[in-house]
C-alpha cells in the first residue's frame, strides 16, 4: 500500500488529478484548494525525495509502462537517479516558489492548478524515455507556463505569453515532425529502442529527422538570438513563476536534450556551438542590463548554454563519466542560485539594479544575495566553482583552447553584470529596500545553505577531503555567527583561531613554501594584530579577516591546482568583500573583482592545460609540462602578474590599496599581494628553473614588464595628493623589482626575490600602519593637509622614517641589500637596459619618500591639529615588531639571506658565497654589517662633536612660523606649508608621457564590450512575428551547419 | 683591535687631506669664477675663516630634533662616501673602508646624507627649503639616468662592481684609461656630474645668487659649519669616485690633487659659460642627449669591448 502511494508515476497521477480537482473544490472552499495545492506539492516532493535517497543508496531504477499496453499509446517512464535528482530538484523549487505565489494564488484556483501541472509536465517532460511522450510533455508544459502567464492578464504578460506560445509551438512542431520521421526510419518511439537501431538513421531523412528534432528542444532551451521571446517572460510574470520557468522549465528541457544527444552523435559540435554562443552572446548583452529580472533572465539562458556547451562536448570528447560532475554540477548550482535570486528579486521587488542601493543596510538581505551571486558567478565553495574547474581541465584535455577561453570570457561578463549589481547593494542609502515579510527569506536561505551543502558534498566527490579544504569558508560563518560580540573579543578570537590553525600547518611546510609560510602567515598575523587597536563591532569585517586569514593557510597546504585555486579564489572573494567594507571604496571594487576574476581565470587555464598535457592536477607535476610549456607559463604568471599589480594590468590596485579600510590595507598590501609573487615563484620553480619546457622568451617579457612596473608606480606614486593611494602606487612599483627577479631565474635572481618580498612585506605594513595611525588621528589621507606632525607623533614618524629609508635603497637599512641584490642578478643576467631602468625607478622613488615624510611630519603644522595625540598603541605594538625586525636584518643581513637561499636551494648554481659577514656575488661584495657599523661611527662622531659644541652655544628652541619668508613671519601654516602638487615641475618636465594610458585602454575595453553587448541586443525588437521568423532562420541556420546542405 | 686602530687612523688622515684639499678647491673655483666675471675674489684661506667664524657663534635656534640632526646626518653621508671610496690606488692606507662594500654601496650611500639633511631642512618649516630640496631631488633623478647608465656600461666593460679592480684595470697607461676606452661612458657620466655639482646651468636647485632656497635656508652656526665643511668632502669623494672610475685612478696624492682639478674644472667652465636652467628643463635635458649617449655607452661596450 505505502509502496503503492510512492510509485513514481504517482507524480505525474497525482499533479494531474490534484489539477483537475483545484478549480472544481475551490467554487465549494478555497481553503481547501489551498489545503490540496500544498498537501500534492509536498507528496510530490516525498516521492521523488524518498527516491532519491533509495537510488542513491543502490536501487535500481524504475521503468512504468502505464495501462499494460506499449507506448506510444501508454507512457513510459523511467525513473533513475539523475532523473530522481533533477524531479526533486524541480518539485522543491515549485514547492519553496508557490510560497511567493501566495498572493498570486489567492482566489485564482486555475493559477494553483496550472501551477501543479506545470510541476506535473516538467516532471514527465524528464522522466519519458518515449519521444512522443516527451512532445506530450513539452506541450503541456509549455501550455500550462502560457497559463500562468495569461492568467496575470496586463498588456505586457499577454503579450509575453503570446510570443512565448507561438515560440513554443513551433519548437514542439518541429519536435513532433522529427518524432515522425524517426518513428518511420526505426519503427519505434522509445529512445533506447532507437539506440539500438542508429544505424537506420542515415540518409536525408535520418538527417532531417535529427535536425528537427534537435531545434525542436534548442529552440526550447531559448538559444540565441532565437530567444528574445523567452526573455520578455521574466520581466513581466511574479518573481515565483519566473523562478520556475528558469530553473524548472529550463531543466525539463535540458534533461530533454541529455536524453536525444546519444541519437545525435554526429551534431554534437553543432550542439557545442549552440549552447557555447548562447553561453557568451547572453553575458555580452547581460552586461546592457540594469532591470534585475531581465538580468537574471540573461544569466539564466547563459547558464543553459553553458550546460548545453558541456553536455555536447563531455560527450565529443568521449568523457561522459564526467557530465553528472560538470552538467549536474552547473545545473545544481543555476537551480539554487537562480531561483533564489529570482525569489529575492521578488521579495526585494525593485526593478532596476541602481534601485537596489542600501541593502548594505539589511545585513540577512545582503548576505543571501552575496552567496547566491557568489555560486553563480562561480566562487568556491559552491557547486558551480567544482563543476566550471572540471569542464575547463576537461576542455583543455580535449585539446578545444577556443571553448577554454570562450567559456572564461563569459564568465568574467557574467560575473561583471552581477557584481555591477551587487555593488550597487554594498552601497549606503537613506532608504534600503524593504522586505515585507522576513519569512519569505526562509526559502531563499534553505537554498543558499544547499548550495553551500552541494559544495561540500561534491568537493568530497572529487575524493578532496571537503572538511579540511572548506575550513576558512567555515570560518567565514562560524565567526559570522559570532558578530554580535565586541570588536576586541572577535579581533582575539580571529587572531588566536588562526594561530591555532596556522601553527601545525606552517610547521609541516619546506622549501618555498616554508619562506612563504613565514611572509604570509606570520607576516600576516603581525600585521594582522593592529586590527585590536579599534575596539567597535566592525560587523562583517572579522569573520571577513578569518575567512582571508584561512584561505592564506589553504594557499600554502596545497599540493594540487585545484586546492590552489580553491585557497586563491577564496582569498580574492574575501579580499574583495573586505575591501568593500571600506567607505570610499564603492567605485573601485568591481574593477578590483574583474580583474582579480580575470587573473583566476587566467590561472585556471594555465592549470587547466597542464592537467591536459600531463593528465595530472598535482603542483608538482607541472615540471613535466612540456609541448604546452610556454602556454601553461604565459597563462599562470599572466594570471600572476595581474594581481601583482604588473604595469598596464595594475589599474585596480591603487583603489582597492587605498580605499580599503586603514589597516586592512596594511594587511592587503604587505601581505594578501604576496600570494601573487607565492604563485610567480611556485610557476617558476616547476615551469621554468625544474620545467621539462623552454620559458627563457617569457621570463624575458616578464622581466622587463617588471622594471616598467617599478618605474611607472614610483612614478605615479610622486603625484598623488592622497596619502594611501601614494603608497599604493609604490607597492605597485616595489613588487615591480620582485616581477624582474623572479624572471632572472637565477640563485641571485630567486634570492632577490625572496629578499624584496620580505622587505617589502616589513617597510609597508609598517608604513601603512603608521598611515592607519595618522588617518586615524587626522581623519584625513590628503597630505597637504597635515604637515608637522613629527612633535605629535613621534613614534609614528619614526615608523615611516625607517620605512622610507628600508624602500629607498640607502644604506645601511635593508632597502640596500636589495637593491645589491637585484643589481648583481641583473648584471649576472645580462640585463643592463633593465638594469638602466632600475635604477632610474629608484632614484624616482626617493622622490615620493621625501614627499610622504616631509608634507605629513614636516614643515608647519596645522592649527587644528596643535593636541593629536600618537597613534593608539596596540596599533604600535606590530609597527615597533616590524622595527626590529628590519633593524636585525640590516645589522645581520645573513638572517635573511640564509634562509632565502636555503628555501630555494638545489634548484641552482650557487652565485652567493659568505665569507664572515660579506656576502660575495661574481661582480662584487658587500658586508652588510660592516656597513652598519661604519654608518653608526660616521654618524656618532660628528653628532658627538655638535652636542659638545653645543655646550657652548646658547641654541634657543623655537616656535613653529618662528621664520620668515616672504618678507613677513608666516600667520597660518596654510600659506608655508610646501605640500600641495610638490612636484609639479616633474609633471611639466615629462608631458604628455604621464597620460593615464593603462587607464584609457581598460576603459576602452568596457566601452567595447558593452557595445558588443548593444550590437547583439539588436536583434530584440520585441515584436512576436520577428521573434518567430528568428526561430525559423535558427532552424535553418542549424540544418545548413550540420550539413543539411550538402 | 690594533688593525681597526690603524685602520680608523689612517682613514682619519685621509679625511684630513680630503677635507682641506676640499675646501682649497673650493676657494679656487670661486677665485675663478671671480676671475671671469672681473672681479678678485676671496682669498684662499676663506673658507677655512668662514668654517671657523660659524663655530664659533655664541648662540643658535633650533626648530627640533631632526633640525638639530640634518647637518649631522649630512657630513656623516659625506664622511660615509669618502670611506667607501679608495684615494689611491694600491696604497693600504688611502684605501679606506673600501672593504665593506663595491660600488653599488658607494653610489646608494650618497642618498644618505641628502636624504638626512632634507629631512632636517624640512623641519625648519620654511618653505623655500622644502621647494630647493624638492627640486634637488628631481634633478637628481634626471641625472641619475646617465650616471647609472654610464656606470652599467663599465660595469659591463670591466665585469667587476669593485671599485679596486676598476682602478686596477685601467693601469699600465692613459690609453687604458675608461676615457679612452670608453669615452662614450665618460661623455655622459661627466654631463651628469655637471648636475651633481650644481653649477649653472643646473644651479636653480639652491638659486645662490639671489634668495637662498634648499637646505641652507635656515641654518647657520655650528650647523652651518658642519654643512660647509661636508660641502668639501663631500665633493672630494665624488671626484675622487669619478677620478677612480672614469680617468685610470691615481697612484699618488698629487696625481689625484691634479686629477680631481681637472675634472672639477670641467664643471666650473661650464658653469661659468651658461645661463640656468629651470628645474624641469634640467630634467628633461638630463634625459634627452645625456641619457642617450649613455645608452649609446652600454651599447658601445656589448658590441665592441665584449662580443
Amino acid at each position: 500500500m505505502v509502496e503503492g502511494l510512492l510509485a513514481p508515476i504517482n507524480l505525474v497521477i497525482a499533479a494531474l488529478g490534484a489539477g483537475f480537482l483545484l478549480p472544481l473544490i475551490a467554487r465549494r472552499s478555497e481553503g481547501s484548494a489551498h489545503a490540496l495545492f500544498w498537501v500534492t506539492q509536498l507528496y510530490l516532493l516525498l516521492i521523488s525525495g524518498i527516491w532519491l535517497l533509495r537510488l542513491m543508496n543502490g536501487a535500481p531504477a524504475v521503468e512504468i509502462i502505464t495501462a499494460g499496453i506499449q507506448p506510444p499509446f501508454a507512457i513510459n517512464l523511467y525513473f533513475g537517479l539523475f532523473e530522481a535528482f533533477v524531479v526533486t530538484a524541480v518539485n522543491l523549487s515549485a514547492i519553496l516558489g508557490g510560497w511567493y505565489l501566495l498572493n498570486y494564488f489567492r482566489g485564482r484556483a486555475s493559477a494553483m492548478s496550472v501551477y501543479l501541472i506545470l510541476a506535473m509536465g516538467i516532471s514527465g517532460m524528464v522522466m519519458t524515455r518515449d519521444l512522443f511522450n516527451l512532445f506530450i510533455f513539452i506541450e503541456i508544459t509549455a501550455l500550462a507556463t502560457y497559463g500562468l502567464l495569461a492568467l496575470d492578464k496586463s498588456p505586457a504578460s499577454l503579450a509575453a505569453g503570446f510570443k512565448y506560445i507561438i515560440a513554443t509551438s513551433l519548437a514542439s512542431t518541429f519536435f513532433l515532425l522529427g518524432t515522425m520521421l524517426l518513428y518511420y526510419l526505426t519503427g519505434t518511439l522509445n529512445i533506447d529502442d532507437m539506440l539500438l537501431h542508429l544505424d537506420r538513421i542515415t540518409g536525408p531523412i535520418g538527417l532531417a529527422a535529427s535536425v528537427l528534432l534537435l531545434v525542436g528542444v534548442i529552440i526550447e532551451l531559448k538559444p540565441y538570438p532565437a530567444n528574445g521571446w523567452g526573455l520578455d517572460v521574466y520581466e513581466t510574470v511574479p518573481a515565483g513563476v519566473a523562478a520556475m520557468i528558469s530553473v524548472g522549465v529550463s531543466a525539463g528541457a535540458f534533461f530533454a536534450l541529455y536524453k536525444i544527444v546519444p541519437l545525435l552523435a554526429d551534431f554534437l559540435p553543432v550542439v557545442a556551438a549552440v549552447g557555447g554562443a548562447t553561453f557568451l552572446a547572453s553575458n555580452f548583452i547581460g552586461l546592457r542590463q540594469r532591470n534585475v529580472r531581465r538580468m537574471l533572465g540573461y544569466s539564466s539562458v547563459a547558464q543553459i548554454g553553458l550546460m548545453t556547451l558541456a553536455l555536447a562536448v563531455l560527450n565529443m570528447l568521449d568523457k561522459a563519466e564526467y557530465v553528472s560532475l560538470v552538467v549536474g554540477g552547473l545545473f545544481i548550482n543555476h537551480l539554487l542560485a537562480k531561483a533564489g535570486l529570482f525569489w529575492l528579486a521578488g521579495a526585494v521587488d525593485r526593478p532596476g539594479t541602481e534601485d537596489w542601493v542600501g541593502l548594505r543596510r539589511k545585513p540577512l538581505l545582503l548576505v543571501l544575495l552575496g552567496v547566491l551571486l557568489a555560486a553563480l558567478a562561480g566562487f568556491p565553495p559552491f557547486p558551480g566553482f567544482w563543476a566550471k574547474w572540471e569542464l575547463i581541465m576537461q576542455l583543455s584535455a580535449g585539446d578545444l583552447p577556443f571553448w577554454v577561453f570562450a567559456v572564461l570570457l563569459g564568465s568574467l561578463l557574467e560575473a561583471a553584470y552581477l557584481y555591477r549589481w551587487f555593488g550597487f547593494a554594498l552601497r549606503d542609502a537613506e532608504q534600503p529596500p524593504q522586505v515585507e515579510k522576513v519569512g519569505r527569506l526562509i526559502p531563499i536561505g534553505l537554498f543558499a545553505l544547499s548550495l553551500l551543502a552541494c559544495g561540500h558534498l561534491i568537493a568530497n566527490w572529487l575524493g578532496l577531503d571537503a572538511a579540511r579544504v572548506l575550513v576558512p569558508v567555515y570560518m567565514g560563518i562560524l565567526l559570522y555567527a559570532l558578530d554580535g560580540m565586541p570588536g576586541r573579543l572577535k579581533a582575539i578570537v580571529v587572531l588566536a583561531a588562526f594561530a591555532a590553525y596556522a601553527y601545525p600547518v606552517a610547521m609541516g611546510l619546506e622549501g618555498l613554501h616554508w619562506l612563504f609560510g613565514l611572509i604570509l602567515l606570520l607576516g600576516g598575523g603581525v600585521i594582522a594584530f593592529a586590527v585590536l587597536h579599534r575596539s567597535d563591532a566592525r560587523k562583517g569585517f572579522y569573520p571577513l579577516l578569518g575567512m582571508l586569514l584561512f584561505s592564506l593557510v589553504s594557499l600554502l597546504d596545497a599540493s594540487t591546482s585545484l586546492q590552489f585555486f580553491f585557497a586563491w579564489e577564496i582569498l580574492t572573494l574575501s579580499s574583495y568583500l573586505m575591501i568593500s567594507l571600506g567607505r570610499g571604496a564603492k567605485k573601485h571594487i568591481l574593477t578590483f573583482l574583474m580583474f582579480s576574476l580575470g587573473s583566476a581565470f587566467l590561472i585556471m587555464a594555465g592549470f587547466g592545460f597542464a592537467y591536459g598535457e600531463t593528465g595530472s592536477i598535482l603542483l608538482s607535476d607541472l615540471s613535466n609540462v612540456q609541448t604546452s610549456a610556454t602556454l601553461v607559463y604565459t597563462l599562470l604568471i599572466l594570471g600572476f602578474l595581474i594581481k601583482a599589480g604588473a604595469a598596464g594590468l595594475h589599474i585596480w590596485l591603487p583603489g582597492a590599496y587605498s580605499e580599503a579600510e586603514d589597516d586592512f590595507s596594511a594587511l592587503l598590501a604587505a601581505v594578501v599581494g604576496k600570494a601573487a609573487i607565492f604563485g610567480m615563484l611556485l610557476a617558476g620553480l616547476h615551469l621554468a628553473v625544474n620545467g621539462a619546457g623552454a620559458v627563457d622568451q617569457v621570463n624575458y617579457v616578464v622581466g622587463w614588464l617588471g622594471v616598467i612596473t617599478a618605474f611607472v608606480g614610483a612614478l605615479m606614486a610622486l603625484f598623488q595628493e592622497d596619502v594611501k593611494k601614494l603608497l599604493a602606487y609604490s607597492s605597485m612599483g616595489q613588487v615591480g623589482y620582485i616581477i624582474t627577479a623572479i624572471a632572472i631565474s637565477s640563485q641571485l635572481g630567486w634570492v632577490s626575490a625572496g629578499y624584496l618580498t620580505v622587505n617589502h612585506l616589513l617597510f609597508k605594513g609598517l608604513l601603512f600602519l603608521a598611515v592607519a595611525g595618522l588617518v586615524f588621528r587626522t581623519g584625513t589621507r590628503l597630505m597637504y593637509k597635515m604637515g608637522g606632525l613629527d612633535k605629535n607623533m613621534p613614534m609614528t614618524f619614526i615608523s615611516v622614517l625607517i620605512g622610507i629609508i628600508a624602500i629607498s635603497g640607502v644604506p645601511p637599512l635593508t632597502g640596500f641589500g636589495s637593491k645589491w641584490l637585484l643589481l648583481n642578478a641583473l648584471f649576472d643576467k645580462g640585463w643592463y637596459w633593465q638594469a638602466g631602468l632600475a635604477f632610474f625607478a629608484s632614484a624616482v622613488a626617493f622622490l615620493y619618500l621625501f614627499r610622504l615624510i616631509h608634507t605629513v611630519f614636516l614643515g608647519q603644522r596645522k592649527t587644528a591639529h596643535k593636541d593629536l595625540r600618537e597613534a593608539p598603541w596596540l596599533l604600535l605594538v606590530p609597527q615597533i615588531l616590524l622595527i626590529v625586525a628590519i633593524m636585525a636584518f640590516s645589522v645581520w643581513p645573513k638572517l635573511l639571506i640564509d634562509p632565502i637561499t636555503t628555501a630555494i636551494a638545489g634548484n641552482f648554481p650557487e652565485a652567493l658565497i659568505w665569507e664572515g659577514t660579506a656576502l660575495k656575488s661574481r661582480l662584487g661584495y658587500w658586508d652588510g654589517f660592516m656597513v652598519i657599523n661604519i654608518v653608526a661611527g660616521v654618524f656618532l662622531v660628528p653628532l658627538l662633536i655638535l652636542l659638545f659644541l653645543s655646550r657652548f652655544m646658547r641654541i634657543q628652541k623655537v616656535k613653529q612660523f618662528n621664520i620668515v619668508f616672504a618678507a613677513e613671519r608666516p600667520a597660518t601654516p596654510e600659506t608655508s606649508h610646501y605640500a600641495y602638487n610638490f612636484y609639479s615641475f616633474y609633471e611639466k618636465a615629462f608631458g604628455s608621457f604621464l597620460k593615464p594610458r593603462a587607464t584609457a585602454f581598460w576603459d576602452g575595453v568596457s566601452e567595447w564590450s558593452n557595445t558588443i553587448g548593444s550590437t547583439l541586443r539588436v536583434l530584440y525588437t520585441g515584436n512576436g512575428q520577428t521573434y518567430a521568423l528568428y526561430v525559423l532562420f535558427y532552424v535553418v541556420m542549424i540544418y545548413i551547419a550540420v550539413g543539411g546542405m550538402g | 683591535m690594533e688593525y681597526w686602530a690603524v685602520k680608523i687612523g689612517y682613514f682619519l688622515i685621509t679625511l684630513g687631506i680630503v677635507t682641506v684639499y676640499g675646501l682649497l678647491l673650493g676657494a679656487t673655483v670661486a677665485r675663478t669664477m671671480a676671475k671671469v666675471q672681473g672681479r678678485i675674489g676671496i682669498p684662499y684661506w676663506q673658507p677655512f675663516l668662514d668654517i671657523i667664524k660659524n663655530l664659533g657663534k655664541r648662540t643658535a635656534v633650533s626648530h627640533g630634533v631632526m633640525f638639530y640632526l640634518g647637518p649631522v646626518f649630512r657630513i656623516a653621508g659625506g664622511i660615509g662616501t669618502l670611506a667607501f671610496i679608495p684615494v689611491i690606488y694600491g696604497s693600504e692606507m688611502f684605501s679606506n673602508f673600501n672593504f665593506a662594500g663595491d660600488l653599488l654601496l658607494a653610489i646608494y650611500f650618497v642618498f644618505f646624507g641628502q636624504l638626512g639633511m632634507a629631512l632636517g631642512a624640512g623641519e625648519s618649516g620654511h618653505p623655500f627649503s622644502a621647494i630647493g630640496v624638492a627640486r634637488g631631488l628631481g634633478q637628481m633623478t634626471a641625472y641619475e639616468v646617465p650616471f647609472a647608465l654610464a656606470i652599467i656600461a663599465i660595469v659591463i666593460q670591466y665585469d667587476t662592481l669593485s671599485i679596486n679592480e676598476i682602478v686596477a684595470a685601467q693601469q699600465g697607461g692613459m690609453t687604458n684609461w675608461t676615457l679612452f676606452t670608453n669615452p662614450l661612458a665618460v661623455v655622459a657620466a661627466m654631463l651628469a656630474f655637471l648636475g651633481m655639482t650644481a653649477y649653472p646651468p643646473f644651479d636653480v636647485v639652491t638659486a645662490p645668487n639671489e634668495i637662498p632656497i634648499g637646505p641652507p635656508t635656515e641654518y647657520h652656526s655650528s650647523f652651518l659649519a658642519m654643512m660647509a665643511t661636508n660641502r668639501a668632502i663631500f665633493a672630494g669623494a665624488k671626484l675622487i669616485l669619478f677620478m677612480d672610475l672614469f680617468f685610470g685612478g691615481a697612484n699618488g696624492l698629487i696625481e689625484m690633487v691634479i686629477k680631481t682639478w681637472a675634472i672639477y674644472m670641467v664643471a666650473v667652465v661650464v658653469g661659468a659659460s651658461f645661463p640656468r636652467f629651470r628645474v624641469d628643463q634640467s630634467i628633461r635635458f638630463f634625459l634627452r642627449i645625456p641619457t642617450l649617449i649613455g645608452i649609446a655607452s652600454i651599447a658601445f661596450v656589448q658590441i665592441f669591448l665584449i662580443a
